[in-house]
């Protein structure tokens, strides 16, 4: 009958210790090591996980149970632990009360918009009234590069003109995404620095986004709310290519082709 | 304590002449041209006359560094030549409210003062200055010094000429700048603008050297009728950076216009008491650049926005900074202003139906699928009185002008101390449907807003400062339920907890057993 062993832990308490362990060892793990804020629905369900499986261990054997249940018992039956009842049976049904009514509060986030910044392109679009086909469109001045690396300079230099008579406002002077007028846009402009942006991408497809603008992207990317204007609009094919050759020059990156993959 | 104040700084002068700059570290002009003609050429011109590319769509204008003019410097009133230092905080932290950007992050610091030493070769600057603004000792900020430092503000309009009373720098005054551009007073409520930061050292330093190629003098000039000691310029400081601490700071997380729920009258008045309570959120306004024609010179880069609604109506009041209040045919707004002179304005835009799912209408003025509806309203001109019109387009060319009376939209104004107020109150719901939001509580609704200044390059049409979609939100009065339900399930808890001690009361019989007679534990077994 007293076989129970006198533990340094009471079992109840190594329970909740192994529990309050998980729960912050995930949050260890995905927040801080990681980066990456776990989102609060995957977490919920983790610790149901946890707990579940935490609570089938420790209830394994009838004793094992009857221990973990023990202090719960004791603290309902034993009159000594009186003072401590009180305080429970006050605090518990507050706690619920207070869960109750935090959780149905109204919340007045904004909603959460996703979508996606590099879709993927088209075969083929349609600007300056003609069909292009983005497999096998290149940039015109791109040979020059190493055929000619004097003109190659001043195709940058007229490029950049263009940049920054029309483009610099948003993406900025640093081509950073952070231009005088970059803060009152919702989504903000693209960080051509980042190695994630044109670095990633090949000239044809900075022709067709620049080209079409905003309004020319598939619905996954937002059209509705990308600042980016039509440039068909305001700028000629030359002027777009020299801009492209300007994007990858001042920023030192490469763009991608067919012939390197 | 004055006295060894002047002494260490003649020391510290007397240092400087020695050494050179003390902080700086000696830069190399050719070098610093191989920067300046990747990075800064662009704006600034090859010759360092501000005259690159964008030179017209650029508010201020990049500098002209062959006019030797520095707004932001140390060096003392007389003196015009900067410091090295002025000139390296400006590449490496950027001019606030400009064009020029922080080059720290992809300029080391040898880069910086390299660029240092060959911009200043425009002017031919070639020694460090003379004489540096004298700082004597920082009064720290008091409530006592700011009233001291209003009062000097104020006294003999010597700031509010220009900066208005309320230092928005409401316009009372024409001003020009070095190339007889016209140019505007800082409005001092708005800190993110000032172009050598806000804190009261460097606005000390402005008030003693004045602002160079601008009207700004120097009141530390002892011919001044207006000078100030040195004292009552750090008053003055303070003074002015708490004009900044005004809320008005846009906050990225708040993209949600909350309105809430009132019983009775929605506000008539756009002074009335209830908007001092009410949530206000401010949004970035960006110039119109993305159809034809493209604007590029805005006066204002802000509004903030506060909305209420009852059962029949909603009401939204917009406020920003406007330095002048533009009325076509008003002649003390013509000397203001270059003609023509147009109707300042403001307006908001809805879908015309409340999206069910992600996508809503193109933000500029929508699309084919997806219209929307504009509520525009005009300051009115002499002769006539304050308009409110309605729109629905499809894009910024398919428009269809509307009676707003149909839809029981009205507008009214005010305008004080440099910022216009304006409430608009429209039903909830309207007789067309298919033109107009039909407001639901509880539900985010798009919403996005534009302005004019008339008074500004002749701000019309489609040259105008706008925000991208944001979202209104009429707030559900949220009642008792939560209330409720949290006392229902607090009492659950409470009552089951209870009938578990009750239902134990029996078995606590046996604790106390085992306490006077463990012999008779047996009978408890089970328990």
């Amino acid at each position: 009958m007293n076989a129970t062993p006198k533990r340094a832990i009471p079992r109840l308490l190594q329970m909740v210790l192994v529990i309050l362990g998980a729960y912050f060892g995930f949050i260890l793990l995905f927040d801080v090591l990681l980066g990456q804020l776990i989102p609060k629905s995957l977490l919920t369900m983790y610790m149901v996980f946890v707990v579940a499986g935490v609570v089938m261990v420790f209830t394994f054997t009838e004793e094992g149970a009857q221990e973990l249940a023990g202090p719960i018992k004791a603290l309902v039956e034993d009159p000594s632990r009186k003072m401590i009842r009180n305080v429970v049976f006050v605090i518990v049904p507050l706690l619920a009360g207070y869960y109750t009514y935090t959780s149905m509060l109204p919340s007045f986030e904004a909603p959460v918009e996703l979508r996606t910044i590099h879709p993927a392109p088209p075969n083929k679009f349609k600007a300056y009234g003609k069909s292009y086909n983005l497999t096998t469109l290149e940039n015109p001045y791109r040979k020059f590069e190493k055929e000619d690396p004097a003109k190659f300079k001043a195709l940058v230099k007229e490029g950049g003109d263009v940049y920054i008579k029309n483009c610099q406002y948003c993406h900025g002077d640093k081509l950073d995404g952070k231009g005088p007028y970059a803060s009152g846009l919702n989504p903000t402009p693209l960080n051509f620095q980042d190695v994630g942006t044109i670095a990633q991408l090949q000239e044809s497809f900075l022709f067709w986004r620049i080209a079409t603008g905003g309004p020319g992207l598939p619905a996954e990317a937002a059209p509705w709310i990308s600042s980016m204007p039509v440039w068909q609009d305001f700028l000629t094919e030359d002027e777009i290519w020299k801009v492209i050759l300007f994007l990858y020059n001042y920023t030192g990156r490469q763009p991608r082709s067919w012939s390197h993959e | 304590m004055a006295y060894t104040n002047k002494l260490a700084l003649l020391a510290l002068c007397s240092a400087l002449f020695a050494a050179g700059p003390a902080m700086a570290k000696p830069g190399t002009a050719d070098k610093g041209k191989e920067i300046y003609d990747k990075r800064c050429t662009w704006c600034h011109g090859d010759e360092g006359d501000g005259k690159g590319a964008a030179k017209d769509h650029l508010n201020p204008p990049p500098r002209d560094f062959t006019s030797g003019n520095y707004k932001i410097r140390s060096s003392d009133f007389e003196d015009l030549t900067p410091n090295d230092d002025d000139i390296f905080r400006m590449i490496r932290d950027g001019m606030p409210g400009t064009a020029m950007p922080g080059w720290s992050d992809i300029l080391s610091e040898q880069d910086i003062w390299d660029l240092v030493a060959y911009v200043k070769k425009f002017a031919s600057y070639e020694k460090p200055p003379a004489k540096q603004v004298d700082f004597g000792t920082q009064i720290s900020s008091s409530a006592e010094s700011i009233e001291k430092g209003k009062k000097l503000f104020e006294e003999g309009d010597r700031c509010v000429e220009c900066h208005g009373k309320t230092g928005k720098g409401s316009a009372s005054k024409r001003l020009k700048g070095e190339a007889g551009e016209r140019t505007w007073p800082r409005n001092l409520t708005k800190p993110w603008t000032y172009r050598g930061s806000a804190d009261p050292k460097d606005i000390f330093a402005r008030i003693s050297t004045g602002i160079a190629g601008t009207e700004m003098p120097s009141f530390a000039d002892p011919k001044s009728k207006k000078k100030l000691s040195i004292e009552e310029r750090w008053h003055v400081a303070n003074y002015v950076a708490s004009l900044a601490q005004t809320g008005k700071k846009v906050s990225a997380d708040n993209t949600v216009v909350k309105a809430d729920k009132v019983e009775g009258e929605l506000p008539a008045a756009t002074d009335d008491a209830r908007w001092e309570k009410s949530a206000a959120t401010t949004f970035y306004m960006v110039p119109q650049i993305i159809g034809k024609e493209r604007y590029f010179l805005p006066s204002n880069d802000t509004m903030t926005v506060r909305a209420m609604y009852n059962d029949k109506a909603v009401a939204m009041l917009l406020e920003w900074d406007d330095r002048t209040r533009s009325t076509p045919g008003d002649d003390s707004a013509g000397k203001l202003a270059d003609a023509p002179i147009e109707e300042d304005g403001a307006a908001v835009q809805l879908p015309v139906v409340i999206p069910s799912e992600m996508q809503k209408p193109y933000f500029g003025m929508g699309d084919a699928a997806h219209p929307v509806n504009i509520w525009h309203w005009k300051s009115g001109s002499k002769d006539a009185p304050e308009t409110i019109n309605m729109l629905n387009s499809k894009g910024f060319k398919e428009i269809e002008k509307r009676d707003a009376a149909s839809a029981g939209l009205t507008a009214k104004s005010s305008y004080t101390d440099g910022t216009w107020r304006v409430l608009m109150v429209r039903p909830l719901t309207t007789g067309a449907a298919d033109k107009d939001m039909q407001f639901v509580e509880g539900k985010f609704i798009p919403v996005a807003f534009a302005a004019w200044d008339g008074s500004n390059n002749s701000e019309k049409g489609s040259r105008h400062t706008m925000t991208t979609w944001y979202w209104l939100l009429l707030k559900p009065a949220t009642g008792a339920r939560p209330l409720v339900t949290a006392l229902v399930v607090a009492a659950l808890f409470a009552g089951g907890l209870l009938w578990w001690a009750g239902s134990a009361g029996s078995k606590a019989a046996c604790w106390s057993l085992k306490e006077t007679a463990p012999a008779r534990r047996s009978t408890c077994a089970g328990a």
